[in-house]
């Protein structure tokens, strides 16, 4: 992989460039109150790379909150046309953990019949990625990530100081950088790495990433289930804010002035309550154990057996957002082990 | 001020989510609340496989999953009977013949009618479970001699809820085949209670309070002293039912020593996308609409919960 490096001040020069280029539209992280979000970028002095955690992944712009499918005229079935909206679009200073959970929705929305809605969504993205620069007490990703990132990221930054070392990625990333100010990387591959990983998380899986479904598998019948679905408020934040959690409903919706329509994609989670309800009323995952259990299993086993990566990126908003301080995936092995 | 994003909005040509467009030919009523649907598509066949469903919507009300009751054809015919339960099937029930509908699909696994042939089919089917089952059992009679023996046991609520009563006349009278059936209870007294609801037909109701239902009374297991002997080892079991007949199905063909690999059954569930992306219909590891509806038992008797 090539490595080169650009002064902080030329980098930011150069996102100003590529936002006055208009060629696609700029998103990158910005301070909102006392969090950070995704969002469009008015100036490069707004970006954020130092930032601890977003409060949504960009998971929202490749599968966004409510999404429009279908478009048709009631009671007109040929009128039915399915509809995309996107831009190209770069998106700046996205975690190595949150770019780990983009390559698991990539999987997802393409593996089998694949959905154009997300895969046109995705072609025509550019992500330019980061590594933590700041302690979130939640995060345990360094004990659940490897290296997939790379197959998702076009660029990486890597904080030195005063520089940018950029990991030149992809094919889309080298060129994206032509006409910027950039030299030949001068550190070692020894300072780069520190670089990347001395910021340390303060949470770990409590076992390896790869004996983890063997773990909870054997503790299928364990009374952690119980203890934290006891717990559990079923408010849906754990599942709303995960990049890896891509579950959605399909609704039809009509305009006020009853003359179109829109067949939708919302968010839905299987931590809700009738998430897994039939036509008859019949709720197979009725208790709110069965729940937890579901979506833990979900990122420990049901994600890693199909798609090979373990399912929870561990970035910790789950754990976060969590009114009852149950949802970080790594409590459950904390639970387990403690009780044996 | 900021652009708004995404301005641009393009049509795709081949979402996964599109429907098609099919038209109501025929339509009559069942029971009290399942109705009976011959739809047609413009210019070829679904090209379904026994026990697979489609998509169907209503725009402006939604989509539904729902089982094919027609064997494969050759026409550009497929054939649904579908319960009134919600916001989709009550606008499919108020449909006129002529008008139209989406189609999604077939989706799923199908009934292993090839892999079966040269054994003995035994099939169990427990109320609107008889609408997927109806697409193998026609497939096989159709094909007749490619299976031995083929038995029938069919069991619902009571009188007024058998389906396709005409067929089950026909199967009973066939002398190839074994066919019985049962009925729960023979007490029509709950759709009194039921008057103030909009049920979609009478006609069993007042037919069968003053006729009486000579045949076998009690839930479907009873109807399994009356099988000859099943040779487990040539017989595979095919069950749709309601989520409380498996268990005890498979608890008889168990005594019957039938093992797990020899039993097939049909699974429920939600599936709201029917291209495993959802999440609504998955079962532990498995996207039962894509994994499923169709599943040997063996492959899914380790999951707790599934039937």
């Amino acid at each position: 992989m090539e490595l080169l490096k650009i002064s902080k001040k030329n980098f930011l020069s150069f996102v100003d460039k590529k936002m006055s280029e208009k060629k696609s539209r700029i998103v990158g992280v910005i301070q909102k109150g006392s969090h950070f979000v995704f969002d469009d970028l008015q100036s490069s002095k707004d970006l954020r790379l130092d930032y601890d955690v977003t409060i949504l992944p960009p998971k929202k712009y490749f599968q966004p909150q409510k999404e429009v499918m279908l478009k048709f005229a009631p009671k007109n079935v040929e009128s039915y046309v399915a509809v995309n909206s996107y831009d190209p679009i770069t998106i700046f200073g996205i975690h190595y953990y949150d770019l780990a959970a983009i390559y698991l929705m990539d999987r997802a929305f393409s593996d089998g019949d694949g959905d154009e809605h997300y895969i046109k969504k995705r072609e025509n993205s550019l992500l330019i990625g980061s590594y933590p620069q700041k302690h979130f007490k939640q995060r345990f990703s360094r004990s659940v990530v490897k290296d997939q990132y790379y197959k998702v990221a076009d660029l990486m930054l890597v904080d030195m100081g005063d520089e940018y070392v950029i990991e030149v990625v992809s094919e889309k990333g080298k060129n994206y950088l032509k006409g910027s100010q950039l030299k030949k990387n001068t550190y070692s591959l020894k300072q780069v790495e520190e670089a990347k990983t001395h910021i340390k998380d303060d949470q770990k899986l409590p076992v390896t990433v790869d004996i983890a479904s063997e773990f909870l598998t054997r503790n299928y019948y364990h009374s952690v289930w119980k203890y934290f679905g006891d717990k559990c408020f079923s408010c849906g934040s754990c599942v709303f804010v995960c990049p890896t959690c891509y579950c959605f409903d399909v609704c039809e919706e009509i305009d006020l002035t009853l003359a179109a329509g829109q067949r939708i994609k919302v968010w839905d989670g299987c931590m809700l309550e009738n998430f897994a309800v039939v036509a008859d009323g019949h709720n197979f995952r009725r208790d709110r154990a069965d729940r937890f259990k579901h979506r833990t299993f979900r990122k420990v086993k049901y994600l890693p057996d199909r798609y090979r990566y373990f399912g929870c990126v561990g970035c910790g908003r789950c754990a976060d957002a969590c009114t009852a301080d149950i949802a970080g995936p790594n409590k459950v092995f904390k639970y387990i082990l403690e009780k044996q | 001020m900021a652009e708004t994003y995404p301005h641009k909005e393009v049509i795709e040509k081949t979402s996964i989510y599109l429907p098609e467009v099919a038209t109501l030919r025929e339509k009559r009523p069942m029971t009290p609340f399942d109705t009976y649907f011959s739809f047609e598509l413009r210019d070829h066949s679904l090209g379904h496989r026994p026990g697979q469903f489609a998509e169907i919507s209503i725009p402006g009300i939604g989509e539904a999953p729902i089982s094919v009751s027609s064997p494969p054809a050759t026409d550009n015919r497929f054939e649904m009977v579908i319960r009134k339960v919600g916001t989709v099937t009550s606008a499919i029930h108020s449909l006129e013949v002529g008008e139209k509908v989406g189609v999604r699909g077939p989706y799923g696994t199908s009934f292993p009618m090839e892999a079966l042939k040269g054994s003995s089919l035994l099939f169990i089917c427990g109320g609107i479970g008889l609408v997927p089952a109806r697409s193998a059992i026609k497939y096989a009679l159709e094909h007749r001699d490619d299976y031995k023996n083929i038995s029938i046991l069919f069991g619902c609520k009571d009188p007024a809820q058998r389906l396709f009563v005409d067929e089950l006349e026909q199967w009973k009278q066939r002398d190839d085949i074994v066919f019985y059936e049962t009925v729960d209870t023979t007490d029509l007294s709950t759709y009194l209670e039921m008057s103030h609801m909009d049920l979609s037909y009478r006609g069993p109701v007042d037919e069968w309070k003053s006729k009486k239902w000579k045949d076998n009374v009690g839930v479907i297991t009873t109807l399994f002293p009356k099988l000859d002997y099943v040779d487990p080892r040539e017989t595979y079991a095919i069950v749709v039912g309601p989520p409380v007949m498996y268990k005890f199905a498979i608890m008889n063909l168990h005594d019957m020593e039938l093992s797990d690999d020899h039993i097939i059954l049909s699974l429920e569930r939600r599936m709201k996308c029917g291209v495993g992306k959802c999440g609504h219909c998955q079962i532990e590891d498995i996207y039962v609409c894509q994994d499923g509806p169709v599943f040997y038992y063996n492959d899914i008797s380790y999951i707790k919960g599934v039937i």
